[in-house]
């Protein structure tokens, strides 16, 4: 962060944050966020969230020798594509994206056979890619969904994609804009739910 | 030279800005509200809430001391212990504060706070002092010789005095937090009802337990059944409430008799109980200790302790903060890296 804004002239350079506002980990976009605030605050300029799983698509088909280009939105793919981060628990966090980039639906969770499921259903099977695409290789290539090397860097969210769709997105520019998606309530609301249904009065 | 503090590490979003040992602002921001559903603190609905208010939070502090971040000159935050996800809200918050201005970032140890209440004005008390923390996280006794740390005399073993005060609320349908709920309804009640344990008596240590009295409120509920607690619900509040009291009056005096300290002092929201309060001044009288009650507002947990603890603690300079962390209860201090 600090070495970013240091490479691009100092604080003074910069005129808007982005941040990913996940879905992640519960604490870990809760720091990018508070931290984003907190910059914000300080120096008096706009924060903007981004998805994390529209960063993710953005690079994707993204290879070493040829990235998507940072400064344009148009991603001039031929074909949708499906960002999928691991989201624990044996699910899946989830959305699919026109060729433009556009999110066709989701974020949402899936089990990963679930998510199978609905993309087998769809005229064309994108490619998948993300945490979640090589942690369930296996169930996703069940239903013909093709997935880049482990190694390759299309799994990865960049921190540039975040700032590219941050700077076009006609989003909320005010920082109370930053919620973060979480996807999932706190397992506490959960056992009330269930506590209360169970409960025979 | 003003100094913005933050405070995140339980249930409350608190921030304030002191001026050395004067509080300019001091702005608390309860979820009590957000948790009474479950009867206690779900740490994942804190840190979502904290993620919230810190802003608001700290503006509202800045605002209310009349000050801008262009008058802070370093900026406070209690790196623990507590929820870590409730923690790193505001280390988070404040080192994006600090950063953006090269500031200086301050990690406070939140015990050390609830100590440092205790030196803002107005009559700020001077070391050496025997500070007794209650609160829903934590129990302990601590010797205080000077400004910058405390020895651990005692602490609980098992349940905080705090815990112990929502879990038997919960058991009589009184709701939370449980404290003050439990001392309006003990007001009409017998303190001498029900026989409750009172743990740790014949322990010569200084060590405290609750979780055996919250055990005996349970069996006495199950014995009076729903009606039976309901017809007897001010006495079992009056009887559990004393029993706690006299537990901790009790090892206040234990320490005391070693004849070390002049001077006591409480801290943690426990210590806002109005029977606590007149239990104690009565052993400080009856010991010829000096007794500094700090108001409620800084004995349950808030910012402006966090600002006086860092007071006498070592700032690191930016941007050598970037990768230092919380740290959650349990967990020792990892040392900050310079
Ligand atoms: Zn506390």
């Amino acid at each position: 962060m600090e070495a970013a804004a240091a490479a691009a002239g100092g604080w003074e350079a910069v005129d808007l944050l982005a941040v990913g506002l996940g879905p992640g980990t519960f604490t870990g976009v809760r720091v990018g966020i508070a931290t984003a605030r907190g910059l914000s605050l300080s120096l008096g300029l706009p924060a903007r969230g981004v998805c994390t799983l529209d960063a993710l698509a953005r690079g994707i088909p993204e290879t070493a020798d040829s990235p998507v280009p940072s400064g344009d939105i148009a991603t001039k793919r031929n074909s949708s594509v499906l960002a999928v981060l691991d989201g624990w628990r044996g699910e899946v966090f989830a959305a699919l994206y026109a060729a433009d980039g556009t999110r066709l639906w989701g974020p949402a969770v899936y089990r990963p056979e679930e998510l199978g499921e609905r993309v087998a259903g769809l005229e064309e099977t994108p490619p998948a890619a993300g945490s979640g695409a090589v942690r369930f290789r296996q169930e996703l290539a069940r239903d013909g969904i093709p997935i880049a090397d482990d190694s390759d860097p299309a799994h990865r969210v960049a921190a540039r994609h975040v700032c590219a769709l941050a700077a076009v997105s006609a989003g909320e520019e005010d920082r109370d804009g930053l919620a973060p998606i979480y996807l999932r309530p706190p397992d506490a609301e959960r056992w009330r739910e269930r506590d209360a249904f169970q409960k025979p009065e | 030279m003003p100094l913005l503090a933050i405070e995140t590490s339980c249930d409350d979003t608190c921030a304030a800005v002191l001026d050395g040992p004067r509080i300019l602002s001091n702005v608390i921001s309860s979820q009590a509200k957000a948790h009474e559903g479950f009867g206690g603190v779900v740490p994942e609905v804190a840190a979502r809430h904290h993620l919230e208010l810190v802003e608001p939070v700290v503006e509202a502090a800045l605002g209310e001391a009349g000050a801008t971040l262009d008058d802070v000159d370093a900026v406070a935050a209690t790196a623990g212990p507590g929820l870590i996800g409730a923690l790193l809200v505001g280390i988070s918050a404040a080192k994006g504060i600090a950063a953006a201005r090269r500031l200086p970032l301050i990690p406070v140890d939140h015990l050390q706070g609830h100590v440092a209440a205790n030196f803002l004005e107005p009559e700020p008390l001077q070391p050496p002092f025997l500070c007794l923390i209650a609160s829903g996280g934590h129990t302990l006794l601590a010797g205080v010789r000077d400004h910058r740390g405390f020895e651990l005399l005692g602490q609980t073993l098992d349940d905080a005095a705090g815990e112990a005060f929502d879990k038997s609320a919960r058991l009589l349908g009184l709701g939370y937090p449980g404290g003050p709920l439990i001392q309006k309804e003990a007001e009409g009640g017998d303190p001498e009802a029900f026989e409750m344990p009172v743990a740790m008596a014949r322990d010569p240590g200084l060590d405290f337990s609750f979780s055996g009295l919250k055990t005996a409120v349970l069996y006495r509920c199950r014995e009076l059944g729903p009606e039976g607690v309901q017809e007897r619900r001010a006495d079992l509040a009056a009887s559990f409430q004393a029993a706690v009291v006299e537990q901790l009056r009790t090892k206040l005096k234990r320490a005391l008799k070693k004849g070390e300290w002049e001077a006591v002092a409480l801290g943690g929201g426990v210590a806002a109980n109005g029977p606590l309060r007149e239990a104690v001044a009565a052993l400080c009288e009856e010991m010829g200790v000096r007794l500094k009650l700090v108001p409620i507002a800084l004995c349950t947990d808030n910012a402006a302790m966090i600002g006086s603890a860092a007071r006498y603690t070592d700032a690191i300079p930016h941007p050598g903060y970037l990768g230092y962390d919380a740290f959650a209860s349990g967990e020792t201090k990892a040392a900050a890296p310079h």
